[in-house]
């Protein structure tokens, strides 16, 4: 019998039983499958079989007899069937529209768990859910087409608690690398997705960019068994910064910047790191700052209506910088 | 995730919810599952030979396709599908932080009322997995007035300062669609004062206004942010330093070039060239049109004459 029909078969004379059903019944019930060879292989295929419908969710549990009953296998209906929920439309809207925002931009991890999730959540609501008006799309790389697949490996690895080997391809560095990797989580920052976990090859805490994964391959052996545990204080959010001049590459230095026109009331929407003050027309905003240059490039790019008040250096770069591009482009200082 | 875990875990929603939605046609199911028309009638195929031993007639699911509908004599034992697991869960709730700013009460009592109806081992898992997707976007709060009027079909009236302009104008604006590009929230809708479709970018509007006015939907082309990486007649070349990030950007696009630089093409108006040639701080340098070069030696060597 084909493994789905059976596993099937199984939900359904579990879910109708109303009494344990005994190893001896199920070898009677599934002959073929589980009646014929040695012990020892049929015990195996229906751990298998039993272990798949646990990662299912199906509350199938062993219980020993007693005078009033026999031992036997029992599905607790009343953990097995989904129960509503009760979310307002709002909240509803909120899931759904997110949710639906997550798969269509086609890289999320976890995206078959997030299809299934949003189906059942969805089970109750009458009628066909309105079409969602949020979207997201990624757009920050051309070459996507093992994103999805890539993403979807190291939720699997992360939610099994499994290490995988992956080849990189660093572009500070001309070869590839092939190292071991323990996945702790994913980030998404500015169309990115990255990966932060413990490198075996480094010993310590890195961060990949999935899109820059050639390889990847999930540790396969013994899988129901954690090969790691993430430590309790960590934070995913601590490794990857929302703006590139928090990578946390030099150390920290306050820089203030002054913001004017427009931009002077869009400061906090612009800087959501900074701390602001409102100053007439201006808007001044102070920046904890550990990669500088990506600041200055930023405030380059901003002007007239950025420019940097302090600290000194920061405005030496920022004249050396905006020097380099005069020079590159026939103008003379 | 294997094909059976896979199929399992659909053929256990199908038959409830076609107990829920009796004649749904074999497309919309589809549709709902994200299968082809043939992948679900292969597996509608199946479940007509699921039954619980000793499989009289009776046993049986009676599922049956007529007219290219699909029924189901209602089965109590499937009759809804089975609970949502720890991953599921987990997933989503990490993608519903992509609209925290927008719904923050709203998101916070429904991930509660997931974890309520999650089974005690679900939950466990559920905890674990909790911190290892973050997808939390950026944004003010005010993108929960967007997203509302996007759904109600409400005029929109806000400030703008688009990209680089100094002046801030007042728009009027039919919000047709909210959504997430490298990060960055922008509103697409129908402008009423330019009578055209057009894109607004959130951390550039101020004083978001939902006005009671409602509207019906236009015709309109599907939103798209312009993207630098389309062919264009703009010659910009990177010095080597800054070429694997273009590369990645670019693709095949970008020609190599012998100092370990690339060359790309490029499109978009002399404003937005400016910036983004000034964003690469000398990694980058327009080869040609002249216009455009000298456009970026000037803006660079105003910004060396600020006083700091």
């Amino acid at each position: 019998m084909d493994r789905t029909e059976r596993l099937l078969d199984l939900v359904a004379l579990l879910l109708d039983a109303h009494e344990p059903v005994s190893w001896a019944e199920l070898k009677e019930s599934f002959p073929e499958d589980y009646g014929s060879g040695s012990d020892e292989a049929t015990e195996r295929k229906f751990e298998r079989d039993k272990a798949e419908l646990l990662e299912l969710g199906i509350p199938l549990t062993y219980v020993q007899g007693d005078e009033d009953r026999k031992d036997g296998y029992l599905l607790d209906r009343s953990a097995y069937y989904l129960p509503e929920p009760g979310f307002t439309p709002e909240e509803m809207a909120v899931l759904y529209a997110a949710g639906s925002a997550a798969l269509a931009s086609g890289a999320f991890p976890g995206r078959h768990d997030l299809q299934h999730a949003l189906r059942k959540i969805g089970f109750f609501a009458g009628g066909e859910l309105a079409m969602p008006r949020v979207r997201m799309e990624l757009g920050a790389v051309r070459e996507t087409a093992a994103l999805p697949e890539h993403l979807e490996t190291l939720w699997a690895a992360a939610s099994a608690r499994k290490w995988v080997e992956l080849v990189y391809a660093s572009p500070k560095s001309p070869q590839t690398s092939t190292r071991k990797v323990d996945p702790y989580g994913l980030v998404l920052r500015r169309g990115v997705w990255s990966l932060v976990g413990y490198c075996h090859l480094r010993h310590g805490l890195r961060t990949f960019h999935v899109h820059r994964i050639r390889g990847l391959k999930m540790n396969t052996s013994k899988p129901r068994t954690h090969d790691f545990e993430v430590p309790a204080d960590f934070a995913i959010d601590a490794h990857v910064p929302h703006a590139p001049w928090q990578w946390g590459i030099e150390p920290a230095v306050e820089v203030r910047l002054e913001l004017r026109g427009p931009l002077a009331t869009q400061a906090g929407a612009h800087f959501p790191d900074g701390r602001l003050e409102r100053n007439g027309d201006s808007t001044e905003v102070v920046l904890k700052v550990t990669l500088l240059d990506a600041l200055l490039k930023h405030v380059l790019a901003l002007w007239p209506q950025a420019r940097v008040v302090s600290p000194e250096p920061a405005q030496a770069r920022f004249r050396a910088l905006a020097l380099a591009v005069a020079a590159r482009h026939g103008g003379a200082a | 995730m294997s094909d059976v875990h896979e199929r399992l875990r659909r053929l256990l929603f199908v038959v409830p919810y076609v107990a829920r939605h009796r004649g749904v046609t074999v497309q919309a199911l589809a549709r709902q599952l994200g299968v082809s028309r043939e992948e679900l009638l292969r597996d509608l195929e199946l479940l007509t030979m699921v039954g619980r031993p000793p499989f009289q007639p009776d046993d049986f699911i009676d599922l049956h396709v007529e007219n290219d509908q699909v029924w189901v004599d209602l089965d109590q034992r499937f009759s809804k599908p089975p609970r949502l697991t720890g991953p599921e869960a987990a997933a989503l709730a990490s993608a519903a932080e992509l609209l925290r700013p927008a719904a923050q009460t709203a998101l916070a009592s429904a991930l509660a009322k997931l974890e309520k109806v999650l089974p005690a081992q679900a939950k466990k898992m559920y905890r674990d997995l909790g911190g290892a997707v973050n997808a939390r976007s950026q944004a003010s709060a005010e993108l929960g007035i967007l997203t509302r009027a996007a759904e109600g079909r409400r005029v929109l009236e806000f400030d703008y300062a688009g990209r680089g302009s100094t002046a801030v104008e007042h728009r009027r604006v039919e919000p047709v669609e909210v959504f997430n590009h490298r990060g960055q929230w922008y509103l697409y809708g129908w402008d009423l004062a330019r009578g055209s479709e057009r894109l607004f970018r959130l951390d550039r509007m101020t004083g978001i206004l939902r006005t009671e006015q409602t509207f019906s939907p236009r015709a309109m082309p599907p939103a798209r942010v312009p993207d630098p990486a389309e062919r264009g007649e703009v010659r910009v070349r990177f010095s080597a330093l800054a070429a694997p990030y273009l590369r990645e950007r670019f693709g095949g696009e970008a020609r190599e070039l012998t100092d370990g630089g690339v060359e790309v093409k490029v499109t978009g108006d002399e404003r937005w060239l400016v910036q983004w040639i000034l964003s690469f701080g000398g990694e980058a340098e327009i080869v040609e049109p002249l216009s455009a070069r000298q456009a970026v030696a000037a803006a660079a060597l105003r910004a060396l004459e600020q006083r700091g």
